[in-house]
């Protein structure tokens, strides 16, 4: 254990082994709290988009993936921000040794690797424990680590399906064929990862005693699920796609505004609220008696639908926020994840992005950590997300006390590196570029 | 299942919305003993959709699932002897988590700064739509209205259509569930060094600072990319091998497919025996996959159309191709996975109905374990808490429930 305590887990050293979204994040919010997050990657494999990405691959500074795309793929960094990065081969002794030499000095293990995979590097729980008998250890697999689904890959988007999530999203007039993939439940994930995490280093505090989490994704989407399972359980009416509507409120809905692709939402929740609608709207057809109630407005939704929408057409977004806003009406703008999101006077007045210096991608405005204690005094740490292997010697040398010549051998064995082997972004391992590059030469 | 990690911990629940009562939930499933405090008119949320006669509680099944596990204390807060009996409590508990507008709590003296000077070690978690401070911080919200204001809604939906909000109460729950993480993490820091902590928590900034639109934000600010509603099949998850992604409908339903790139394209080949497809010139590489999308498109459906999800299931499972079957909500209850981990579980409410709730999002191997409870009537517990925690006499409490204090 780290001795300064400062930030809520600053005291925390955690290895994370991860990649895409749901261990990634759950590490970026650990960081965020202070904790040292060491995400141990390989040169062998790894999980930063491609070594040579195709021309207009998308999503790097300028549009260049320059000579280290792997240091400059903007999901990697944006996602990847206080934490440092250690490449180990751990297909070898030397890599192993170095792992469990880490693990015996950290507090936490986790990753989001399919469930299998820290076990055939002779790394299970069981075995890590040994080293380390307080270690928590989580692995969090689509569907948990037992039943009949435990080897079965996943994704969000799986996830999303097989809760019911998917079955209930979408425009109620089409067939779910038009539905788009969602992969919320990465998220999910990565929070009640954190809640895991957290709650037994309290646990440990207080006992000495280190745990096995077994995270299934699955069922922590399911938890945010409850009242539909339990609705379905309670009445005997079988929920519907809602699209933006909701039975106890109308009207309710996105109406479209003056621009091109700007809306409006607006939901009408207390009789209070239909009134000042009906004013600012002050289209005649609303001031019928029959729309006074719920019930009435429910029946007439599309028609409601039609005057509202005609309402916002030629009115600017932020003008119609402001108003409706002020009359005391639930509303909000519909705004994107880019030039909206920056210009928002909200986000900015929170100091919701930072400004980082990122060594290989350069200095932007990064979307920041999303939790604001008091006793950080409204300081926010947002170290760049780490280039790749660019902790491995301080890590050896000051934390495991190796030697320079150890490491510089670990360097020729290509036990740890900076520069991924090519191949190493096809999802396989090594022995598969090797294989590619002598078909190459034949 | 509860895993007492957290045991001894005491959670004043001062929620009325979803996310702050999803907080002190979390907390609760994890060993702390959450006391709901409400007005004697009961939490808002008791009257929901569903809230209706085929439910014996009368309850609503959002406010059931919510404080499952919860104890339950009414309390008149707009009397002062009300405001002085919560202040009392938040004295001797170590979590409040706290929704009410920004300002509000300081007006009648229990915001955190004036707590913590008789009790320093409490951790306030206050929850609101845009946080505590900035022009958006009293506005009006609702699911949809705040889902739009995060940035994942603009992406969501049909290009010639309305953006959609996803299903479920999304936005609320996630930024519940994170704020139990950082009160959790709050309070690993005050076993160590005994301080409490404030946290301000703004659900907007949870969706926005979620792994997704973080994703899309990326690209935007370092190469200017848009990343407006797309049809399905050419999504950005979508265009690697836009033939086979997304959803399609099959014999008895529906089933979702995201092959991941390139390199799932002989997986998909054999996986629908056509295998042939591998050398056709049409198809052998990917921007020719791309251009003939309609036609792979077409022969992907054939191989879905006489299918079940269960047969699909078995077929991407063996080919290593990533898909999942879309279940109705009455199917999630049914099927095996989660019945054979146990993930449902029945609990006796007080009113005679047996009910099966969602457990564990995750499981502890060495931690003590109780069984998941109902939520509780309104003011089951008053007594009981008042005696526990402020040690009031019995006499004291029939005065305050004469007063309509409690």
């Amino acid at each position: 254990m780290k001795s300064e305590v400062s930030q809520p887990l600053s005291s925390i050293r955690a290895l994370e082994l991860s990649e895409i979204w749901a261990g990634p994040f759950c590490g970026c919010l650990l960081g965020d709290m202070g904790a040292e997050v060491i995400k141990i990657e390989s040169i062998q494999r790894i999980g930063r988009g491609p070594i040579t990405p195709p021309p207009n691959a998308g999503g790097y500074p300028d549009d260049d993936p320059g000579k280290e795309p792997w240091n400059r793929q903007s999901n990697f960094n944006a996602i990847n921000r206080n934490k440092k990065s250690l490449t180990l081969d751990l297909k070898t002794p030397q890599g192993l040794t170095s792992f469990k030499d880490l693990v015996s000095q950290s507090d936490v293990v986790f990753c989001n690797y399919a469930r299998t995979v820290m076990e055939n590097f002779g790394l299970s729980y069981e075995q890590v424990r040994k080293i380390k008998p307080d270690i928590i250890y989580m692995l969090m697999p689509g569907y948990g680590n037992d039943g009949p689904y435990a080897n079965y890959r996943s994704m969000g988007m799986a996830i999303d399906a097989i809760t019911g999530h998917s079955f209930l999203r979408g425009y109620p007039d089409l067939n779910h064929s038009s539905n788009s993939l969602v992969h919320h439940p990465d998220a999910v994930a990565a929070t009640n990862g954190v809640m895991a995490l957290t709650s037994a280093l309290v646990y440990r505090a207080k006992t000495g005693k280190g745990q096995f989490i077994d995270l299934s994704q699955a069922e922590s989407f399911m938890t945010h699920l409850g009242e539909i399972y339990l609705e379905n359980q309670m009445t005997s009416s079988i929920r519907k796609r809602r699209g933006n509507r909701h039975p106890d409120f109308a009207p309710q809905g996105v109406y479209k505004c003056s621009g091109d692709d700007n809306w409006i939402a607006i939901s009408i929740k207390t009789e209070k609220e239909w009134c000042e609608l009906k004013t600012i709207v002050g289209d005649d057809s609303l001031g019928e008696t029959g729309l006074d109630s719920l019930e009435g407005r429910l029946k007439n939704h599309d028609h409601l639908d039609n005057v509202i929408n005609k309402w916002a057409s030629t009115r600017d977004r932020y003008d119609a926020l402001t108003l409706l806003q002020a009359a005391g009406i639930t509303s909000g703008v519909v705004i994107d994840c880019g030039a909206d999101s920056y210009a928002d006077p909200h986000l900015n007045e929170r100091d919701f992005f930072q400004i980082v210096d990122h060594p290989a991608a350069g200095l932007y405005p990064m979307t920041g950590p999303i939790f604001k204690f008091e006793s950080d005094h409204g300081r926010v740490t947002h170290n760049p997300a780490p280039c790749l292997g660019q902790d491995n010697e301080s890590i050896l040398e000051e934390l495991l006390g190796y030697s320079r010549e150890t490491i510089n051998k670990f360097k020729t064995d290509e036990i740890i590196g900076t520069v991924p082997l090519p191949g190493s972004d096809m999802g396989g391992s090594r022995r598969v570029a090797k294989q590619k590059e002598e078909n190459s030469k034949d | 299942m509860p895993y007492g990690a957290l045991e001894e911990i005491i959670v004043l629940d001062l929620s009325d919305r979803l996310a702050a009562s999803f907080c002190a939930k979390t907390l609760g499933l994890y060993g702390c003993e959450v006391i709901k405090v409400e007005p004697l008119s009961g939490d808002p949320l008791r009257r929901w959709t569903n809230s209706n006669p085929d439910n014996q509680s009368g309850d609503s099944p959002l406010f059931l699932h919510l404080n499952a596990g919860k104890k339950s204390i009414t309390l008149n807060l707009d009397e002062a002897k009300g405001q002085n009996i919560l202040a009392a409590l938040m004295k001797v508990c170590d979590v409040v988590v706290e929704t009410q507008r920004p300002g509000h709590l300081d007006k009648i003296g229990l915001a955190y700064n004036q707590i913590k000077k008789s009790n320093p070690s409490v951790i306030f978690t206050s929850i609101t739509p845009y946080g505590q401070t900035g022009p958006y911080k009293d506005f009006h919200y609702d699911e949809l209205t705040l889902f739009a204001m995060t940035g994942a809604m603009y992406r969501e939906g049909l290009p010639e259509r309305e953006p959609l909000r996803y299903s479920g109460e999304i936005a609320q729950y996630f930024a519940g569930n994170a704020a139990a993480a950082a009160t959790t993490a709050a309070l690993f820091k005050r076993t160590l060094t005994g301080q409490g902590d404030w946290l301000d928590i703004s659900i907007q900034e949870c969706m926005a600072g979620h792994p997704h639109q973080i994703g899309r934000r990326a690209p935007f600010i370092y190469a200017g990319e848009p990343d407006p509603r797309s049809q399905p099949r050419t999504s950005a998850s979508g265009a690697r091998e836009p033939y086979a992604v997304g959803t399609f409908q099959c014999k008895d339903g529906y089933f979702s497919f995201l092959p991941l790139g390139p390199r799932m394209w002989p997986n998909i080949a054999k996986m629908i025996d056509r295998e042939d497809l591998l050398v056709d010139p049409k198809y052998d590489d990917t921007v020719k996959r791309s251009q003939n999308r309609e036609e792979l498109e077409a022969i992907f459906q054939a191989w879905v159309d006489d299918k079940t999800r269960e047969e699909i299931f078995q077929a991407v499972q063996a080919a290593g191709v990533p898909g999942s079957p879309i279940l109705q909500p009455e199917e999630v209850h049914k099927n095996e996975q989660f019945q054979e981990r146990g993930f449902f579980q029945n609990v006796g409410h007080p009113n005679g109905q047996t009910l099966r709730m969602t457990g564990d999002p995750f499981r502890f191997s060495n931690a003590p374990t109780s069984s998941i409870k109902a939520a509780p009537k309104l003011g089951q517990n008053t007594n009981e808490v008042l005696t526990k925690l402020l040690e009031l006499s019995d006499d004291q409490i029939e005065i305050l429930a004469m007063e309509k204090i409690i």
